[in-house]
């Protein structure tokens, strides 16, 4: 049953399908497959009401983006991850605490379940972006 | 450049920081049809190199000659005021040396993928210094490797089969003779892989660091825990990393990422010098990109600084946070790039990939890649290792002589070449 939101740390980094993928070219659908993805624990894919594969909105302090959520048996309670690429970068801020490195790590945001949204494809972030949106 | 049956023996793989240097490559005409020995990302590196390519020159989105892009891209340069020139750390260490040379020659700032990978590690070891030692020295030697805040398994697939869990001279039956552990905030696929998993709360490394640091020196601590760890598992830790023989830290960006980035790597670095007054440790970064090393010794044998170097006033200046490229085009500084075998577009955060595509960007890449949908000029390269030959720095700072095992595409030529025909014309303008 979908409780509403669930807030959670998100952090991002390689998966071995975003390796290969981003090796055979970052315009396919493998990378959009690898990337647009938020892993989740079970408690809070059972808060949020969803199944394997729907489609959640990811909300931080500067954007939102729909990608698809994936259970991760083996995460912990209050942490999700999405692997390093467009769409988690869509949702961070540029703040580098003066060392040139923003933070890829632990990234608050806000998860609802979203079923009517759309994943945008590579190009149409790739088009969002060039927008300026 | 053939080889008997067309097998090529001994060819680095050119994917990541392990600079795997015993791929077997299968060549039939002018496609690789096989990969011996490399991981599941060398396999589509090698295997998928015709696909998604960027095969010609286009100038907004047009196909043009390739001298017609170089005069382009020259045009760009010259009409910028404050040029920034990024990437180079998927490509060999004589492209890098011709960027630095551009760099130079037009005033502007060079930076390296580094600023956003291993910059931290730079920086601590600025501070603290380097205990440093060499992938062979831990295999022959290391009782204990500790893995901290890095994912082996998902982007180093071959650092622990290849490197880790392979016997050496000292270390007979790899199993048994070394333990492997990992400390993550995550239960990640290299946990499986490992001898002992010690998950630590987001955010908490710094603490934790310090106070196995202050375990090791004898003191006594009057908290429960840290970092979600009980002190009497961080006490059993801090005897277990004193008694090892030789140690190894191999750190990934878990630590340069995460809160406190250079203050982490500072605390790791004190901690392995803290532990060398017992036994023998070292600490080695996982580097990603497969010469993002190379990047950083290229860059301060050129220039005296590893990454954020400006020439702005003639002479090179070293200012991370001011000439890194993220900080520079979150401000709106930089009015021009020029994006050499990077994707900053797909790997930087939203504000800084907004000012880019306000900004005339010349991009020199392999593939099409998302830099290219906002490049008013692209041209496309050969990809070192594969279609050129060069030299790239492991991780632990080997270099190693890169391969060339097919033509790259008719017309396509290596980026150290491009650098050079932007360089030739630039001397013609500048005259």
């Amino acid at each position: 049953m979908n409780s509403g939101s669930v807030y959670v740390l998100v952090t991002s980094g390689r998966t071995l399908s975003q390796g290969r993928a981003m090796e055979k070219g970052k315009m396919t659908s493998d990378y959009e497959d690898a990337v647009a993805v938020c892993e989740l624990d079970a408690t809070s894919m059972e808060s949020l009401g969803i199944e394997n594969g729907e489609t959640v909105v990811v909300k931080s302090g500067i954007g939102e983006i729909a990608v698809k959520a994936k259970l991760n048996k083996n995460l912990h309670p209050g942490l999700a991850f999405i692997p390093c690429g467009p769409y988690f970068n869509y949702l961070l801020d540029s703040y580098t605490q003066h060392t040139g490195m923003p933070g890829f790590k632990s990234l608050a945001v806000t998860i609802d379940a979203a079923p009517e949204m759309k994943i945008s494809t590579i190009e149409e972030l790739a088009k969002k972006i060039k927008e300026g949106k | 450049m053939t080889e008997a049956n067309n097998i090529f023996n001994a060819v680095p793989c050119t994917f990541c920081g392990c600079l795997c240097d015993d791929i077997i490559i299968e060549v039939d005409g002018n496609r690789i049809v096989k990969n011996t020995n490399g991981c599941a990302i060398s396999k589509e590196r090698f295997i998928g190199h015709a696909e998604n390519r960027c095969l010609e020159p286009t100038v907004s989105g047009k196909t043009v000659s390739l001298e017609k892009a170089i005069e382009r891209a020259v045009e760009i340069i010259t009409s910028s005021k404050r040029l920034l020139i990024y990437g180079l750390s998927s490509t060999e260490n004589d492209a890098q040396r011709e960027a630095y040379r551009l760099a130079e020659l037009t005033g502007s700032v060079v930076d390296n993928t580094t600023s956003v990978c291993h910059g931290p590690t730079i920086l601590g070891a600025q501070e603290s210094g380097e205990a440093t030692s060499s992938l062979a020295e831990v295999r022959h030697r290391s009782d204990l490797v500790i893995y901290w805040g890095a994912n082996p398994a998902a982007a180093h697939p071959r650092h622990i089969p290849h490197y880790i869990r392979q016997p050496g001279e000292y270390i007979k039956d790899p199993k048994n003779d070394r333990k492997i552990w990992l400390i993550d905030i995550r239960e990640t696929t290299t946990a499986r892989m490992v001898d002992r998993f010690i998950r630590i709360e987001p955010r908490t490394d710094l603490e934790v660091i310090q106070t196995l640091r202050a375990l090791i020196r004898g003191h006594k601590l009057d908290v429960s825990q840290v970092g979600g760890i009980s002190i009497a598992d961080l006490e059993e830790i801090a005897i277990a990393m004193k008694s090892a023989k030789y140690g190894t830290l191999f750190f990934g960006l878990g630590l340069t990422q995460s809160w406190g980035r250079h203050r982490n790597i500072d605390a790791a670095i004190r901690l392995i010098q803290d532990l060398n007054a017992h036994t023998k440790w070292g600490l080695l970064p996982m580097r990603g990109h497969y010469n993002v090393s190379g990047a950083n010794k290229t860059s301060t044998w050129v220039t005296g600084y590893p990454y954020a170097v400006d020439f702005a006033r003639g002479y090179p200046r070293f200012s991370p946070g001011e000439y890194t490229a993220v900080d520079m085009l979150a401000r709106g500084e930089a009015d021009a790039l020029l994006n050499i075998a990077a994707d900053p577009v797909a790997h930087f955060p939203r504000s800084a990939v907004s000012h880019l595509t306000k900004i005339p960007v010349i991009n020199i890449d392999p593939k099409i890649n998302m830099t290219s949908q906002v490049a008013e000029v692209n041209i496309p390269a050969a990809i070192a290792g594969i279609e050129c030959d060069g030299a790239a720095t492991r991780m632990d700072g080997l270099p190693l002589y890169l391969r060339k095992v097919i033509e790259p595409p008719e017309g396509v030529i290596p980026d150290r070449d491009i650098l050079r025909m932007i360089i030739k014309s630039l001397e013609k303008v500048m005259k």
